[in-house]
């Protein structure tokens, strides 16, 4: 049943997928609540899927490959269901969904390759649960960073060669996107803390490979606000270093 | 009875006329009276604005009622017979005409939502004169739902259609909500102030007036109710600003690459939009290569005008296809008569209390 539920909020995520792309090819946006209901169907069977799998493992569903992608993207949607209307951000749930719908279909086909099955916990660690599903969501949080990145980059470009045709309308403007970009920085590396720190109080303390790719990761997204704070870096700067650090954190994740 | 409607508008005719047909605005429900007066006329509304003067109303022969309404206006106003050209619509297509023109689609900037505050204006005006009875309220009462319907469903308000409204939409693509917006003015000329104007209306403050003759300046920022400072000066508040207009008489450039490049560099984050509308240009073309940095020149903000108003036209058959399906799915329910023993509503009805007298409902329709 759970296989079923990912292939249902995958297929939905697909759908969001190819209405982003024939909306870049036609320039025809629509409303963001299509973008919306896309969103919010995908996120019910994601939910699904992780209480199966949840309740399969005893644990929080992060125990493999396939699942760690799942949780990511169950919270890019949650974090732009949160932030993407506040901030006038409707598009970015169009530009968020294709991510989403990517690592999804890596799951399925890794849950198809080789599922390892229930890995229930010898002993329920309260704290290693909290370390796996804050740096998840951290994640979550970097990715639509690096998504407001690309809508920044974009409408930046636009500007810059004066084209103003649909997609300049329907975007955001920039600064909204800026400051959605350091928020979504902030609260990613603020979850990715809280993980870390979590990780101290673990029953079984994690291996050197695992310490230091985390660690690598926050401090990249630390020493990024560091510099911000400090020097207040240019808009585009900020932008391509969100998208750079995403790839590096998305990468990190198969050593992990 | 039959709705219709009678009118120019700026496609039909000059200004010239317009502004000899057009009603005075204390006047209309004095002249609203005098029309109900004219044989047939149930009902009457009066749109009358500087682009269009409509009379809309309610007859058992339109056709003759429009006869005796184009005399009384020229009896009226200071226009001779044959002078003018009115159009005249009767049942559906009156209905037609008043759904596209609440829809902006009959304005001179297609999508302009002006005259649907003038379309509610008109019909409360007629309302509070007695000059309406069921169909004329039920008439307008769909325009406003056709009005709102064709501006959510379709992209006729979207792309600016002017060099000023284009300068808005850019520097709100750019800040979002531009309250506190600092502007810049480089050159006190007409277009600048036309600019700023517009840059105004939608929160921009904080407006900085320079000029080569400082009178000329200090005219301009108090009409703004900015600060004039010395031409001098400027270079000095390019830190301080969020938007700059440009639009001296200069025979060179007075911004160039390395002072933006100076201020940048201490602004880091903060975005800098230089809208130039010089000719011949006043600021430095490689500008916009900077970072943050977002300059328009005067073509390219007339070209983005022209792309607007071509989008604009584009919806115009996607906006009439809406109000057919409206049409369709509704039918004018100002069109149709009561159903029978209810009584239909006369000219009587239509009247305000203290004209109609306590008698007036007791009439029907014959």
């Amino acid at each position: 049943m759970d296989d079923l539920y990912l292939i249902l909020s995958t297929v939905v995520f697909l759908g969001g997928f190819v209405l982003a792309v024939i909306s870049l090819r036609t320039g025809e946006y629509g409303s963001g609540r299509v973008n919306i209901g896309i969103a919010v169907l995908g996120l019910i069977f994601q939910s699904l899927f992780l209480k199966e799998r949840g309740a399969m493992h005893g644990r929080c569903p992060i125990t493999n490959g396939a699942e760690v992608l799942v949780f990511i993207s169950w919270s890019t949607i949650i974090l732009y269901l949160a932030l993407g209307r506040p901030f006038r951000l409707s598009l970015l749930g169009m530009f968020s969904i294709p991510m989403v719908f990517f690592f999804q279909l890596m799951a399925i086909f890794s849950l198809q390759v080789a599922d390892p099955g229930p890995r229930p916990p010898d002993t329920l660690d309260p704290w290693l649960e909290l370390h796996a599903s804050m740096s998840l969501l951290a994640y979550g949080a970097f990715g639509l960073s690096c998504v407001a990145g690309v809508m920044y980059l974009v409408q930046d470009r636009q500007l810059k060669s004066h084209h103003t045709g649909k997609l300049f309308y329907s975007l955001p403007p920039i600064r909204y996107l800026t400051q959605a970009l350091l928020r979504l920085l902030i609260i990613g590396t603020a979850l990715l803390t809280i993980g870390i720190i979590a990780a101290f109080f673990m029953d079984q303390f994690p291996n050197a490979l695992h310490l230091i790719v985390s660690g690598a990761v926050w401090l990249v997204y630390a020493v990024l606000l560091g510099i911000h704070l400090a020097k207040r870096l240019p808009p585009k700067q900020l932008s391509l270093s969100a998208i750079c650090l995403f790839a590096f954190a998305v990468i990190t994740l198969s050593a992990l | 009875m039959s709705i219709f409607c009678l009118g120019v508008n700026h496609k039909t005719a000059p200004v010239e006329i317009r502004e000899r047909l057009a009603f005075a605005e204390k006047s209309i429900p004095e002249h609203l009276h005098a029309i109900r007066e004219i044989d047939d006329v149930g009902e009457a509304v009066v749109l009358s604005t500087c682009n269009r003067v409509e009379i809309y109303g309610a007859a058992d022969t339109p056709g003759d009622a429009l006869d005796r309404l184009i005399d009384y206006l020229i009896d009226h106003f200071e226009v001779e017979k044959g002078e003018v050209e009115f159009y005249r619509h009767e049942s559906e297509a009156a209905a037609m005409h008043l759904f596209e023109v609440a829809s902006g689609l009959d304005s001179m900037v297609l999508g302009e939502t002006e005259i649907f505050g003038q379309i509610k204006k008109a019909y409360a005006t007629a309302q509070q004169s007695g000059s309406t009875s069921r169909r004329m309220n039920k008439l307008f009462q769909q325009s406003f739902s056709v009005g709102k319907l064709v501006r959510s469903s379709t992209r006729i308000q979207q792309g600016s259609t002017s060099v000023g409204a284009a300068t808005v939409d850019l520097a709100e693509k750019i800040f979002g909500r531009l309250d506190g917006c600092r502007v810049m003015i480089i050159g006190a000329g007409e277009m600048s102030r036309v600019t700023a104007q517009s840059l105004q209306s939608r929160g921009a403050s904080s407006i900085i007036v320079s000029n080569r003759s400082y009178d000329k300046a200090e005219e301009l920022a108090t009409e703004l109710g900015g600060k004039a400072i010395h031409f001098d000066d400027w270079a000095n508040y390019l830190d301080k600003v969020d938007i700059v207009i440009s639009s001296t008489s200069a025979p060179h450039t007075v911004l160039k690459k390395e002072m933006v490049d100076s201020v940048m560099s201490d602004r880091r984050d903060h975005t800098l939009f230089l809208i130039d509308i010089a000719v011949p240009r006043d600021i430095d073309d490689d500008i916009n290569e900077i970072d943050n940095v977002y300059l328009f020149n005067i073509d390219e903000l007339q070209k983005i005008a022209d792309d607007g108003k071509a989008r604009r036209r584009r919806q115009i058959e996607i906006c009439r296809d809406v109000i057919k399906e409206f049409l369709q799915e509704k039918g004018i329910e100002a069109l149709a008569d009561p159903p029978k023993g209810l009584g239909g509503k006369t000219k009587q009805e239509g009247r305000s209390p203290e004209t109609s007298g306590p008698s007036g409902n007791a009439l029907t329709n014959p």
